[in-house]
Protein backbone atom coordinates (compact mmCIF):
# COMPACT_ATOMS: atom_id res chain seq x y z
CA UNK A 1 0.00 0.00 0.00
CA UNK A 2 1.65 3.24 -1.07
CA UNK A 3 0.77 6.53 0.49
CA UNK A 4 2.10 8.70 -2.33
CA UNK A 5 0.09 8.16 -5.51
CA UNK A 6 0.72 9.75 -8.87
CA UNK A 7 -2.15 11.57 -10.51
CA UNK A 8 -2.61 8.83 -13.10
CA UNK A 9 -3.48 6.27 -10.40
CA UNK A 10 -7.07 6.48 -9.24
CA UNK A 11 -9.50 5.00 -6.72
CA UNK A 12 -6.84 3.41 -4.60
CA UNK A 13 -5.18 1.34 -7.31
CA UNK A 14 -1.50 0.79 -6.61
CA UNK A 15 -0.17 -0.43 -9.97
CA UNK A 16 1.13 2.17 -12.40
CA UNK A 17 0.52 1.44 -16.07
CA UNK A 18 3.92 1.08 -17.73
CA UNK A 19 4.89 -0.40 -21.07
CA UNK A 20 2.57 -2.39 -23.30
CA UNK A 21 0.54 -4.20 -20.65
CA UNK A 22 0.83 -6.03 -17.30
CA UNK A 23 3.35 -8.54 -18.64
CA UNK A 24 5.43 -5.80 -20.25
CA UNK A 25 5.31 -3.75 -17.05
CA UNK A 26 6.57 -6.69 -15.00
CA UNK A 27 9.30 -7.45 -17.52
CA UNK A 28 10.48 -3.84 -17.49
CA UNK A 29 10.54 -3.73 -13.70
CA UNK A 30 12.30 -7.07 -13.69
CA UNK A 31 15.09 -5.65 -15.87
CA UNK A 32 15.40 -2.64 -13.59
CA UNK A 33 15.55 -4.81 -10.47
CA UNK A 34 18.23 -7.01 -12.05
CA UNK A 35 20.26 -3.91 -12.94
CA UNK A 36 19.86 -2.56 -9.41
CA UNK A 37 21.04 -5.81 -7.86
CA UNK A 38 24.01 -5.88 -10.23
CA UNK A 39 25.12 -2.24 -9.91
CA UNK A 40 23.49 -1.25 -6.59
CA UNK A 41 22.85 2.28 -7.86
CA UNK A 42 21.01 3.14 -11.08
CA UNK A 43 19.41 6.11 -12.77
CA UNK A 44 15.99 5.63 -14.24
CA UNK A 45 12.82 7.61 -14.95
CA UNK A 46 11.25 8.53 -11.62
CA UNK A 47 7.98 6.64 -12.17
CA UNK A 48 9.76 3.40 -13.04
CA UNK A 49 12.19 3.77 -10.13
CA UNK A 50 9.32 4.46 -7.73
CA UNK A 51 7.42 1.42 -9.00
CA UNK A 52 10.55 -0.70 -8.84
CA UNK A 53 11.35 0.31 -5.26
CA UNK A 54 8.64 -1.86 -3.73
CA UNK A 55 9.71 -4.93 -5.69
CA UNK A 56 13.39 -4.40 -4.85
CA UNK A 57 12.61 -4.24 -1.14
CA UNK A 58 10.30 -7.24 -1.26
CA UNK A 59 13.01 -9.17 -3.08
CA UNK A 60 15.38 -8.51 -0.18
CA UNK A 61 12.72 -9.78 2.22
CA UNK A 62 12.53 -12.98 0.20
CA UNK A 63 16.32 -13.13 0.20
CA UNK A 64 16.32 -12.89 3.98
CA UNK A 65 14.22 -16.07 4.12
CA UNK A 66 17.26 -17.95 2.88
CA UNK A 67 17.93 -19.98 -0.24
CA UNK A 68 16.66 -23.17 1.37
CA UNK A 69 13.14 -21.77 1.02
CA UNK A 70 11.64 -22.98 -2.24
CA UNK A 71 9.29 -20.05 -2.68
CA UNK A 72 12.17 -17.59 -2.14
CA UNK A 73 14.28 -19.39 -4.74
CA UNK A 74 11.46 -19.33 -7.30
CA UNK A 75 10.90 -15.61 -6.76
CA UNK A 76 14.60 -14.84 -7.06
CA UNK A 77 14.77 -16.98 -10.18
CA UNK A 78 11.93 -15.03 -11.79
CA UNK A 79 13.01 -11.54 -10.76
CA UNK A 80 16.73 -11.82 -11.50
CA UNK A 81 17.24 -12.54 -15.17
CA UNK A 82 21.03 -12.87 -14.73
CA UNK A 83 21.39 -16.00 -12.66
CA UNK A 84 24.73 -15.13 -11.01
CA UNK A 85 22.91 -12.38 -9.15
CA UNK A 86 20.79 -14.94 -7.27
CA UNK A 87 23.92 -15.96 -5.39
CA UNK A 88 24.72 -12.28 -4.76
CA UNK A 89 21.22 -11.67 -3.40
CA UNK A 90 21.24 -14.52 -0.92
CA UNK A 91 24.86 -14.35 0.16
CA UNK A 92 25.67 -10.62 0.05
CA UNK A 93 22.57 -8.43 0.11
CA UNK A 94 20.49 -10.46 2.57
CA UNK A 95 23.15 -10.50 5.36
CA UNK A 96 23.86 -6.81 4.75
CA UNK A 97 20.25 -5.89 5.49
CA UNK A 98 19.78 -8.25 8.42
CA UNK A 99 19.67 -5.37 10.90
CA UNK A 100 17.20 -3.29 8.85
CA UNK A 101 13.50 -4.16 9.02
CA UNK A 102 12.46 -2.21 5.92
CA UNK A 103 13.51 0.71 3.71
CA UNK A 104 16.48 -0.93 2.06
CA UNK A 105 16.52 1.53 -0.82
CA UNK A 106 16.96 5.27 -1.25
CA UNK A 107 15.20 7.19 -4.02
CA UNK A 108 16.40 10.67 -4.90
CA UNK A 109 15.32 12.94 -7.72
CA UNK A 110 17.85 14.13 -10.32
CA UNK A 111 17.72 17.02 -12.80
CA UNK A 112 15.58 16.17 -15.81
CA UNK A 113 17.04 14.10 -18.63
CA UNK A 114 18.96 16.04 -21.29
CA UNK A 115 16.95 14.52 -24.15
CA UNK A 116 14.02 16.11 -25.94
CA UNK A 117 11.58 14.41 -23.53
CA UNK A 118 13.06 16.15 -20.40
CA UNK A 119 11.90 13.19 -18.35
CA UNK A 120 11.83 13.34 -14.56
CA UNK A 121 14.74 11.15 -13.52
CA UNK A 122 15.66 9.56 -10.23
CA UNK A 123 18.56 7.61 -8.81
CA UNK A 124 17.73 4.55 -6.73
CA UNK A 125 20.31 2.72 -4.66
CA UNK A 126 20.55 0.01 -2.06
CA UNK A 127 21.77 1.39 1.28
CA UNK A 128 25.22 0.33 2.33
CA UNK A 129 26.56 0.30 -1.21
CA UNK A 130 30.32 0.78 -1.77
CA UNK A 131 30.01 4.02 -3.77
CA UNK A 132 30.56 7.48 -2.26
CA UNK A 133 27.36 8.85 -0.69
CA UNK A 134 24.86 10.67 -2.87
CA UNK A 135 24.02 13.34 -0.28
CA UNK A 136 27.26 15.00 0.83
CA UNK A 137 26.86 16.99 4.04
CA UNK A 138 28.80 20.25 3.64
CA UNK A 139 30.04 21.95 6.75
CA UNK A 140 30.33 25.72 6.59
CA UNK A 141 33.75 27.19 5.93
CA UNK A 142 35.64 27.61 9.24
CA UNK A 143 37.55 30.65 7.98
CA UNK A 144 34.50 32.99 7.79
CA UNK A 145 34.43 35.85 10.33
CA UNK A 146 31.30 34.65 12.13
CA UNK A 147 32.63 31.09 12.48
CA UNK A 148 36.00 32.36 13.77
CA UNK A 149 34.24 34.52 16.40
CA UNK A 150 32.00 31.61 17.45
CA UNK A 151 35.06 29.34 17.70
CA UNK A 152 36.80 31.90 19.95
CA UNK A 153 33.66 32.22 22.12
CA UNK A 154 33.48 28.44 22.48
CA UNK A 155 37.13 28.27 23.57
CA UNK A 156 36.61 31.09 26.11
CA UNK A 157 33.70 29.29 27.74
CA UNK A 158 35.69 26.08 28.05
CA UNK A 159 38.58 28.02 29.68
CA UNK A 160 36.32 29.69 32.24
CA UNK A 161 34.73 26.35 33.07
CA UNK A 162 38.17 24.83 33.56
CA UNK A 163 39.22 27.66 35.96
CA UNK A 164 35.90 27.63 37.90
CA UNK A 165 35.79 23.87 38.49
CA UNK A 166 38.85 23.54 40.87
CA UNK A 167 37.34 26.34 43.13
CA UNK A 168 33.95 24.60 43.40
CA UNK A 169 35.31 21.04 43.57
CA UNK A 170 34.51 20.36 47.32
CA UNK A 171 30.94 21.71 46.95
CA UNK A 172 29.89 20.40 43.50
CA UNK A 173 29.13 16.86 42.44
CA UNK A 174 31.12 17.26 39.25
CA UNK A 175 34.02 14.82 39.39
CA UNK A 176 35.04 14.75 35.70
CA UNK A 177 38.52 15.57 34.44
CA UNK A 178 39.34 19.20 33.65
CA UNK A 179 39.44 20.14 29.99
CA UNK B 1 -1.17 -60.69 17.27
CA UNK B 2 1.94 -60.31 19.33
CA UNK B 3 1.98 -62.37 22.56
CA UNK B 4 4.70 -61.76 25.09
CA UNK B 5 4.31 -65.13 26.70
CA UNK B 6 5.32 -66.89 23.46
CA UNK B 7 8.66 -65.05 23.50
CA UNK B 8 9.31 -66.10 27.10
CA UNK B 9 8.73 -69.72 26.16
CA UNK B 10 11.15 -69.40 23.24
CA UNK B 11 13.95 -68.03 25.48
CA UNK B 12 14.16 -70.99 27.91
CA UNK B 13 12.59 -74.42 28.39
CA UNK B 14 11.18 -73.45 31.81
CA UNK B 15 7.48 -72.69 32.21
CA UNK B 16 6.88 -68.97 31.47
CA UNK B 17 6.47 -66.56 34.35
CA UNK B 18 3.13 -64.89 34.39
CA UNK B 19 3.47 -61.33 33.22
CA UNK B 20 0.37 -59.23 33.45
CA UNK B 21 -0.53 -57.51 30.19
CA UNK B 22 0.41 -53.80 29.96
CA UNK B 23 -2.30 -51.52 31.23
CA UNK B 24 -4.11 -49.76 28.34
CA UNK B 25 -3.54 -46.02 28.31
CA UNK B 26 -6.89 -44.31 27.77
CA UNK B 27 -6.58 -40.93 26.09
CA UNK B 28 -10.01 -39.42 26.52
CA UNK B 29 -10.08 -37.16 23.49
CA UNK B 30 -13.59 -35.91 24.18
CA UNK B 31 -12.28 -34.04 27.21
CA UNK B 32 -8.98 -32.79 25.77
CA UNK B 33 -10.14 -29.93 23.57
CA UNK B 34 -7.34 -28.89 21.24
CA UNK B 35 -7.94 -25.23 20.66
CA UNK B 36 -8.20 -24.86 16.90
CA UNK B 37 -7.46 -21.34 15.87
CA UNK B 38 -10.24 -20.44 13.52
CA UNK B 39 -10.72 -16.75 12.92
CA UNK B 40 -13.83 -16.00 10.88
CA UNK B 41 -12.74 -14.30 7.64
CA UNK B 42 -14.93 -11.23 8.23
CA UNK B 43 -12.67 -10.18 11.13
CA UNK B 44 -9.64 -9.73 8.89
CA UNK B 45 -9.67 -6.16 7.52
CA UNK B 46 -9.09 -5.87 3.77
CA UNK B 47 -6.16 -4.08 2.18
CA UNK B 48 -6.73 -0.40 1.88
CA UNK B 49 -6.17 3.05 3.26
CA UNK B 50 -9.10 3.07 5.67
CA UNK B 51 -8.54 3.98 9.29
CA UNK B 52 -8.18 0.77 11.34
CA UNK B 53 -10.38 2.44 13.96
CA UNK B 54 -13.40 1.69 11.80
CA UNK B 55 -12.59 -2.03 11.83
CA UNK B 56 -11.88 -1.95 15.56
CA UNK B 57 -15.30 -0.45 16.29
CA UNK B 58 -16.95 -2.99 14.00
CA UNK B 59 -15.13 -5.81 15.78
CA UNK B 60 -16.47 -4.65 19.15
CA UNK B 61 -20.00 -4.79 17.78
CA UNK B 62 -19.38 -8.16 16.15
CA UNK B 63 -18.15 -9.61 19.44
CA UNK B 64 -21.23 -8.21 21.25
CA UNK B 65 -23.48 -10.01 18.79
CA UNK B 66 -21.47 -13.20 19.06
CA UNK B 67 -21.98 -13.26 22.81
CA UNK B 68 -25.73 -13.39 22.24
CA UNK B 69 -25.88 -15.71 19.22
CA UNK B 70 -23.47 -18.58 18.74
CA UNK B 71 -22.07 -18.26 15.22
CA UNK B 72 -20.31 -21.54 14.54
CA UNK B 73 -17.26 -22.14 12.46
CA UNK B 74 -18.17 -22.97 8.88
CA UNK B 75 -16.60 -22.88 5.45
CA UNK B 76 -17.73 -22.64 1.88
CA UNK B 77 -19.14 -26.07 1.09
CA UNK B 78 -20.62 -26.84 4.49
CA UNK B 79 -24.33 -27.39 4.89
CA UNK B 80 -26.05 -25.00 7.28
CA UNK B 81 -29.55 -24.45 8.57
CA UNK B 82 -30.57 -20.91 9.46
CA UNK B 83 -33.73 -19.86 11.32
CA UNK B 84 -34.73 -16.22 11.00
CA UNK B 85 -37.56 -14.21 12.51
CA UNK B 86 -40.45 -13.83 10.08
CA UNK B 87 -43.45 -11.70 11.19
CA UNK B 88 -45.78 -13.24 8.60
CA UNK B 89 -45.16 -16.91 9.36
CA UNK B 90 -47.48 -18.83 11.68
CA UNK B 91 -44.76 -19.61 14.23
CA UNK B 92 -42.91 -16.35 13.51
CA UNK B 93 -39.74 -18.22 12.31
CA UNK B 94 -38.59 -19.41 8.93
CA UNK B 95 -35.95 -22.08 8.46
CA UNK B 96 -33.73 -22.59 5.43
CA UNK B 97 -31.18 -25.35 4.83
CA UNK B 98 -28.54 -25.10 2.15
CA UNK B 99 -24.93 -25.40 1.15
CA UNK B 100 -22.79 -22.31 1.68
CA UNK B 101 -21.52 -21.25 -1.74
CA UNK B 102 -19.93 -17.92 -0.90
CA UNK B 103 -18.75 -15.93 2.10
CA UNK B 104 -18.44 -12.26 1.31
CA UNK B 105 -17.98 -8.92 2.97
CA UNK B 106 -15.89 -7.82 5.92
CA UNK B 107 -16.92 -6.48 9.29
CA UNK B 108 -20.58 -6.21 10.28
CA UNK B 109 -21.82 -6.53 6.71
CA UNK B 110 -20.38 -10.01 6.24
CA UNK B 111 -22.73 -12.33 4.35
CA UNK B 112 -22.97 -15.92 3.32
CA UNK B 113 -25.05 -17.37 0.52
CA UNK B 114 -26.90 -20.67 1.02
CA UNK B 115 -28.15 -22.65 -1.95
CA UNK B 116 -30.67 -25.46 -2.15
CA UNK B 117 -33.02 -26.92 -4.74
CA UNK B 118 -36.58 -27.10 -3.39
CA UNK B 119 -39.23 -28.89 -5.49
CA UNK B 120 -37.07 -28.55 -8.60
CA UNK B 121 -36.51 -24.81 -8.14
CA UNK B 122 -33.03 -23.61 -7.20
CA UNK B 123 -33.15 -21.15 -4.31
CA UNK B 124 -30.33 -19.03 -2.97
CA UNK B 125 -30.48 -17.01 0.22
CA UNK B 126 -27.93 -14.36 1.12
CA UNK B 127 -27.87 -13.98 4.91
CA UNK B 128 -26.02 -11.30 6.81
CA UNK B 129 -24.18 -13.02 9.65
CA UNK B 130 -24.77 -10.19 12.14
CA UNK B 131 -28.38 -9.52 11.24
CA UNK B 132 -30.39 -9.41 14.48
CA UNK B 133 -33.29 -11.23 12.79
CA UNK B 134 -31.25 -14.42 12.64
CA UNK B 135 -32.18 -16.62 15.58
CA UNK B 136 -30.04 -19.70 15.03
CA UNK B 137 -27.25 -20.85 12.73
CA UNK B 138 -26.56 -24.56 12.88
CA UNK B 139 -23.93 -26.48 10.98
CA UNK B 140 -25.42 -29.74 9.74
CA UNK B 141 -22.30 -30.90 7.93
CA UNK B 142 -18.92 -29.22 8.31
CA UNK B 143 -16.66 -29.69 5.33
CA UNK B 144 -14.58 -27.79 2.85
CA UNK B 145 -14.55 -28.03 -0.92
CA UNK B 146 -11.82 -27.60 -3.48
CA UNK B 147 -12.79 -23.95 -4.15
CA UNK B 148 -13.56 -20.83 -2.13
CA UNK B 149 -16.52 -19.94 -4.29
CA UNK B 150 -19.10 -22.46 -5.43
CA UNK B 151 -21.10 -20.16 -7.70
CA UNK B 152 -20.65 -22.73 -10.48
CA UNK B 153 -23.24 -24.92 -8.76
CA UNK B 154 -25.81 -22.77 -10.56
CA UNK B 155 -24.63 -24.30 -13.84
CA UNK B 156 -24.08 -27.76 -12.43
CA UNK B 157 -26.64 -30.54 -12.46
CA UNK B 158 -29.32 -30.04 -9.82
CA UNK B 159 -28.41 -33.20 -7.93
CA UNK B 160 -25.27 -31.45 -6.64
CA UNK B 161 -27.27 -28.64 -5.03
CA UNK B 162 -30.15 -30.63 -3.50
CA UNK B 163 -29.95 -31.22 0.21
CA UNK B 164 -32.60 -32.73 2.42
CA UNK B 165 -34.30 -30.04 4.49
CA UNK B 166 -34.74 -32.42 7.42
CA UNK B 167 -31.28 -33.92 7.33
CA UNK B 168 -29.72 -34.90 10.65
CA UNK B 169 -26.61 -33.02 11.72
CA UNK B 170 -23.45 -35.03 11.09
CA UNK B 171 -21.51 -35.36 14.38
CA UNK B 172 -18.14 -33.69 14.39
CA UNK B 173 -15.45 -33.49 17.06
CA UNK B 174 -13.36 -30.33 17.37
CA UNK B 175 -10.10 -32.29 17.38
CA UNK B 176 -10.42 -33.64 13.84
CA UNK B 177 -9.24 -31.74 10.84
CA UNK B 178 -11.91 -30.39 8.57
CA UNK B 179 -12.58 -32.91 5.78
CA UNK B 180 -12.03 -31.61 2.25
CA UNK B 181 -14.59 -32.97 -0.17
CA UNK B 182 -12.76 -33.77 -3.41
CA UNK B 183 -16.00 -33.93 -5.36
CA UNK B 184 -15.76 -32.86 -9.01
CA UNK B 185 -19.08 -31.58 -10.18
CA UNK B 186 -20.64 -32.36 -13.60
CA UNK B 187 -22.07 -29.40 -15.44
CA UNK B 188 -25.16 -28.78 -17.53
CA UNK B 189 -24.47 -28.14 -21.23
CA UNK B 190 -23.12 -24.73 -22.12
CA UNK B 191 -23.94 -21.75 -22.11
CA UNK B 192 -23.10 -21.13 -18.46
CA UNK B 193 -23.56 -17.96 -16.45
CA UNK B 194 -19.77 -17.48 -16.38
CA UNK B 195 -17.01 -19.14 -18.40
CA UNK B 196 -15.87 -21.34 -15.54
CA UNK B 197 -13.17 -23.04 -17.62
CA UNK B 198 -11.13 -19.81 -17.75
CA UNK B 199 -8.06 -19.69 -15.47
CA UNK B 200 -9.22 -16.39 -13.91
CA UNK B 201 -11.71 -18.29 -11.76
CA UNK B 202 -9.17 -20.98 -10.90
CA UNK B 203 -11.81 -23.62 -10.26
CA UNK B 204 -10.63 -27.06 -9.22
CA UNK B 205 -13.99 -28.61 -8.44
CA UNK B 206 -15.52 -29.03 -11.93
CA UNK B 207 -15.25 -32.15 -14.06
CA UNK B 208 -14.81 -30.50 -17.45
CA UNK B 209 -16.00 -32.52 -20.41
CA UNK B 210 -15.43 -29.77 -22.94
CA UNK B 211 -13.55 -30.31 -26.22
CA UNK B 212 -9.84 -29.68 -26.08
CA UNK B 213 -9.88 -26.62 -28.34
CA UNK B 214 -12.02 -24.72 -25.84
CA UNK B 215 -9.73 -25.71 -22.97
CA UNK B 216 -6.66 -24.56 -24.91
CA UNK B 217 -8.32 -21.26 -25.82
CA UNK B 218 -9.07 -20.76 -22.15
CA UNK B 219 -5.47 -21.50 -21.16
CA UNK B 220 -4.26 -18.76 -23.54
CA UNK B 221 -5.87 -16.25 -21.18
CA UNK B 222 -3.91 -17.47 -18.20
CA UNK B 223 -1.51 -14.96 -16.67
CA UNK B 224 1.35 -17.00 -15.18
CA UNK B 225 3.21 -13.87 -14.08
CA UNK B 226 0.58 -12.95 -11.50
CA UNK B 227 1.95 -15.35 -8.90
CA UNK B 228 5.31 -13.56 -9.08
CA UNK B 229 3.78 -10.11 -8.66
CA UNK B 230 4.75 -9.27 -5.09
CA UNK B 231 2.52 -6.20 -4.98
CA UNK B 232 -0.57 -8.43 -4.99
CA UNK B 233 0.48 -10.38 -1.94
CA UNK B 234 -1.43 -9.58 1.23
CA UNK B 235 0.18 -11.27 4.20
CA UNK B 236 -2.39 -11.44 6.98
CA UNK B 237 -0.62 -13.80 9.40
CA UNK B 238 0.50 -11.14 11.91
CA UNK B 239 -2.77 -9.25 11.66
CA UNK B 240 -4.65 -12.50 12.22
CA UNK B 241 -2.66 -13.30 15.35
CA UNK B 242 -3.31 -9.88 16.89
CA UNK B 243 -7.01 -9.95 16.03
CA UNK B 244 -7.33 -13.54 17.27
CA UNK B 245 -5.86 -12.61 20.67
CA UNK B 246 -8.04 -9.53 20.89
CA UNK B 247 -11.24 -11.37 19.93
CA UNK B 248 -10.56 -14.30 22.24
CA UNK B 249 -9.93 -12.10 25.25
CA UNK B 250 -13.16 -10.21 24.73
CA UNK B 251 -15.24 -13.32 24.06
CA UNK B 252 -14.07 -14.98 27.24
CA UNK B 253 -15.25 -12.09 29.42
Amino acid sequence: MRLSLAAAIYHGRVHRRLGLGPRSRLDMLRNLVTALVRHERIEAPWARADEMRFYAERLIDYGKRGDADEQAMRMADFWLTEKDLIHKLFKLLAPRFQSYSGNYTRLLQIPNRENLDRAKMAVIEYKGNPFPPLIVVHRDNEKTLLNQLLKGYREDILKTRATQVPEEAPASLYTGTAV
Amino acid sequence: YFSSSALLRANSGEPPKFQPPPKPVIIDKSKVVVERRFLSPEFIPPRGRKDPLKYYIERIDMIRRRKVLNIPEFYVGSILSVTTADPYASDKTSRFVGICIQRGGKGLGATFVLRNVIEGQGVEFCYEIYNPRIQEIKVLKLEKRLDDNLMYLRDALTEYSTFDVNMKPVPYSPNDEIPVNQLKVKMKPKPWSKRWERPYFNIQGIHFELPEEIMEEAQKLSQPWIKFDMLREYNTSELEKKIWNEVNEKLKK
